[in-house]
């Protein structure tokens, strides 16, 4: 087992920029997600950890050692891939054995260590079938376990659970925690599924134009976003652009006036947490109080999902819990929206306010 | 129960009738080639094996009759039989030659991500808008004893005299070479871009260095296709014609050549006729071998 540790790491294709000075400890045992839109650069850092890249600038170590220029065969790294990239002409088993043989080891510690991994993802008694044979979700544990077998340095995760169907992914993704954990296995996962990564990480950093925007874990993430990326992909956010126009006094390019707690001045976004805003008669009394419309309503089962028109520029989302005595608002409805100050979060507007 | 048996006696006799629409639509559209091969290929076939029966008496020709003298004729004279051997020894080289310079090629094609892929393709694919006679004839340029080659490397002082390269072996197997290694490449090129990158990248990151990853995982994968190419080639070879005639000259006789030779030059129809089934015998009987081989290998 060993720490993975990424300095100064960018990788430039031609003109175009797909990593920007990457820097990133991850500790021995813990579950680290790269999270970010497609083209952030999430796989390429991945590729590069694997040695299927080679970095522009920048350094990889793993385990105290630097391994930059070492090619992937002598990385000691188990990949999982996105289609899984079982080897079609090889049973279950001589897929979980490759690696093994690849390290010469001897005939019968081979057998022991492939019915350990195949046991280890719950498929000891498909050892003879072919990948072909297998549904997607036992193809993605043979991936796993052909991984593990080779009892890797680092565990790389290229978006393992994208090819599954969202059912069997919820339980996928707790039996790769729970398993990661057993093992205390150095882990990077890619994903751009911020629910995936939110439940299977340890921490997790945010990318987006080949940049890392954010590490944390999800609290921090959630609680204190670095930047209106951040915010908005992390969770949801309703953005209200506008001016600081004093101390703790924000204006809406609507024209609404707010209050919030921020140092800032200039342009700014306030960035509002749908579950954190008050609707109808709770909302009376709190810092924020906004007369609104409502616009569109989502009943998504355990809560409902209010939008509320609040000025002719500006819309929120107010997430409502779906309790049994709680009532739905109708679309067209007029209601009060409401927050205390310190519910909302500001950021100085730096003109990528368009792009979202 | 019955009326269960009716209602699956409707259904399958609806499903038989949308499939007969089917198939006799497909019928129509297989037909001609059916019809084509039929009579442009079976029927010529069966006479020719007819031919190759009777006997051939100077003066008279053709003489119908039932015997295998021609056979026998073929494979107890020296000549006719050096002919086979050599042809075989060929096509074996040139197969073997093709399989080998294809591969990093076909391999470098089906994994490029440039842009310029498609005019790669071309690239590859345009010596065959040249034909056979045209390309030998270039050869024949580049072979001959003030050619290309002999002036070279007189010119760099590795031989005082010109060596001899047209009309040999060497020549012929260059010349056919050339002719058959954009298809065996373009085979190659399909069968090696359905294979998965990622199962490679895999093979890395477990260990496998490129040769054993190569053998291991590519090798396996890409065989039904290197057998296809290969077989591809052989048979191209084995029928080779324009160019050992071109590039092997008079004393370089090969199967093909032979063949028209005692059809349009001797007259000689049922020698002729056994002759082209000895060459199509030898090429059938290897490439089913040659599969059964793969097939085997491949199950294992």
């Amino acid at each position: 087992m060993a720490g993975l540790h990424l300095e100064h790491l960018s990788k430039h294709f031609g003109a175009t920029v797909a990593v920007r000075d990457v820097t990133l400890r991850v500790g021995e045992g813990e579950f680290l997600v790269l999270l970010g839109p497609s083209g952030c650069g999430k796989t390429t850092t991945l590729r590069m950890i694997a040695g299927f890249i080679a970095p522009t600038t920048g350094r990889v170590h793993l385990g105290g050692r630097e391994i930059t220029a070492l090619p992937p065969w002598r990385r000691n790294a188990g990949i999982v891939f996105q289609s899984y990239a079982l080897f079609p002409h090889l049973t279950v088993a001589e897929n979980v054995a490759f690696g093994l043989e690849m390290r010469k080891l001897a005939k019968d510690e081979i057998a022991s260590r492939v019915s350990e991994a195949l046991r280890l993802v719950r498929l000891g008694s498909l050892g003879e079938r072919l990948p072909r044979q297998l549904s997607g979700g036992q193809q993605q544990r043979v991936a796993l376990a052909r991984a593990l077998a080779i009892r890797p340095d680092v565990l790389l995760l290229d978006e393992p659970l994208s090819n599954l169907d969202a059912k069997l992914r919820e339980t996928v993704r707790i039996e790769i925690r729970e398993l990661q954990r057993q093992l205390g296995i150095t882990t990077v996962m890619v994903t751009h599924d911020q629910e995936e990564a939110l439940i299977m990480a340890d921490r997790l950093v945010v990318m987006s134009d080949g940049e890392v925007k954010q590490v944390g874990t999800q609290r921090e993430l959630y609680e204190h976003p670095a930047d209106r990326f951040v915010a908005g992909f992390v969770g949801r956010s309703s953005f209200l652009p506008g001016t600081i126009t004093g101390p703790g006094r924000f204006e809406t390019k609507g024209g609404l006036a707010i209050a919030c707690a921020s140092g800032l001045t200039g342009p700014a976004v306030i960035a509002l947490r749908p579950e954190r805003l008050a609707l109808g008669p709770s909302a009376s009394g709190l810092d924020n109080h906004l007369q609104g419309t409502v616009e569109l309503v989502s009943y998504l089962g355990a809560s409902v999902d209010v939008h509320v028109r609040v000025s002719p520029a500006d819309r929120i989302v107010v997430t409502q819990p779906n309790r049994i005595d709680s009532r739905t608002p109708e679309e067209g409805e007029k209601i009060a929206v409401g927050w205390p100050a310190g519910a909302a979060v500001v950021f100085p507007d730096d003109g990528s306010t368009a792009r979202l | 129960m019955s009326a269960s048996a009716t209602d699956d006696g409707l259904v399958s006799l609806a499903a038989r009738e949308a499939r007969g629409g089917r198939l006799s639509m497909a019928g129509l559209l297989i037909g001609p080639a059916t019809i084509f091969v039929t009579i442009g290929l079976l029927l010529p076939i069966l006479i020719l094996f007819r031919y190759s029966l009777n006997d051939f008496k100077p003066g008279l020709l053709m003489v119908d009759t039932l015997t295998i003298n021609q056979y026998v004729l073929f494979f107890t004279d020296p000549y006719y039989l050096a002919a086979f051997w050599r042809t075989l020894r060929v096509a074996v080289a040139v197969t073997v030659i093709c399989v080998i310079l294809s591969f990093p090629l076909a391999y470098k094609l089906a994994r490029t991500q440039s842009r310029y892929k498609n005019l790669l393709i071309m690239l590859v694919v345009l010596p065959l808008f040249v034909g056979n006679a045209v390309r030998a004839a270039g050869w024949i340029t580049a072979f001959g004893n003030k050619g290309f080659v002999n002036v070279t490397l007189q010119w760099l002082g590795l031989i005082d005299e010109p060596i001899r390269i047209m009309y040999t072996e060497f020549a012929v197997i260059v010349g056919i070479v050339a002719v058959n290694l954009p298809y065996v490449v373009l085979t190659l090129q399909s069968i090696i871009e359905g294979i998965d990158r990622s199962v490679e990248e895999a093979a890395y990151s477990l260990g496998a260095d490129p040769l054993t990853m190569a053998r291991r995982v590519l090798w396996p994968l890409a065989l039904p296709g290197f057998a296809a190419g290969a077989i591809f080639c052989f048979i191209l070879a084995m029928n080779a014609y324009a160019t050992p005639v071109l590039l092997g000259g008079p004393q370089f006789v090969m199967m093909g050549p032979l063949v028209y030779v005692q059809f349009a030059v001797k007259s000689n129809w049922p020698f002729g006729a056994s002759v082209s089934f000895v060459l199509m015998t030898a090429t059938l009987l290897l490439t089913a071998a040659a599969n059964l081989m793969v097939l085997r290998r491949y199950r294992n």
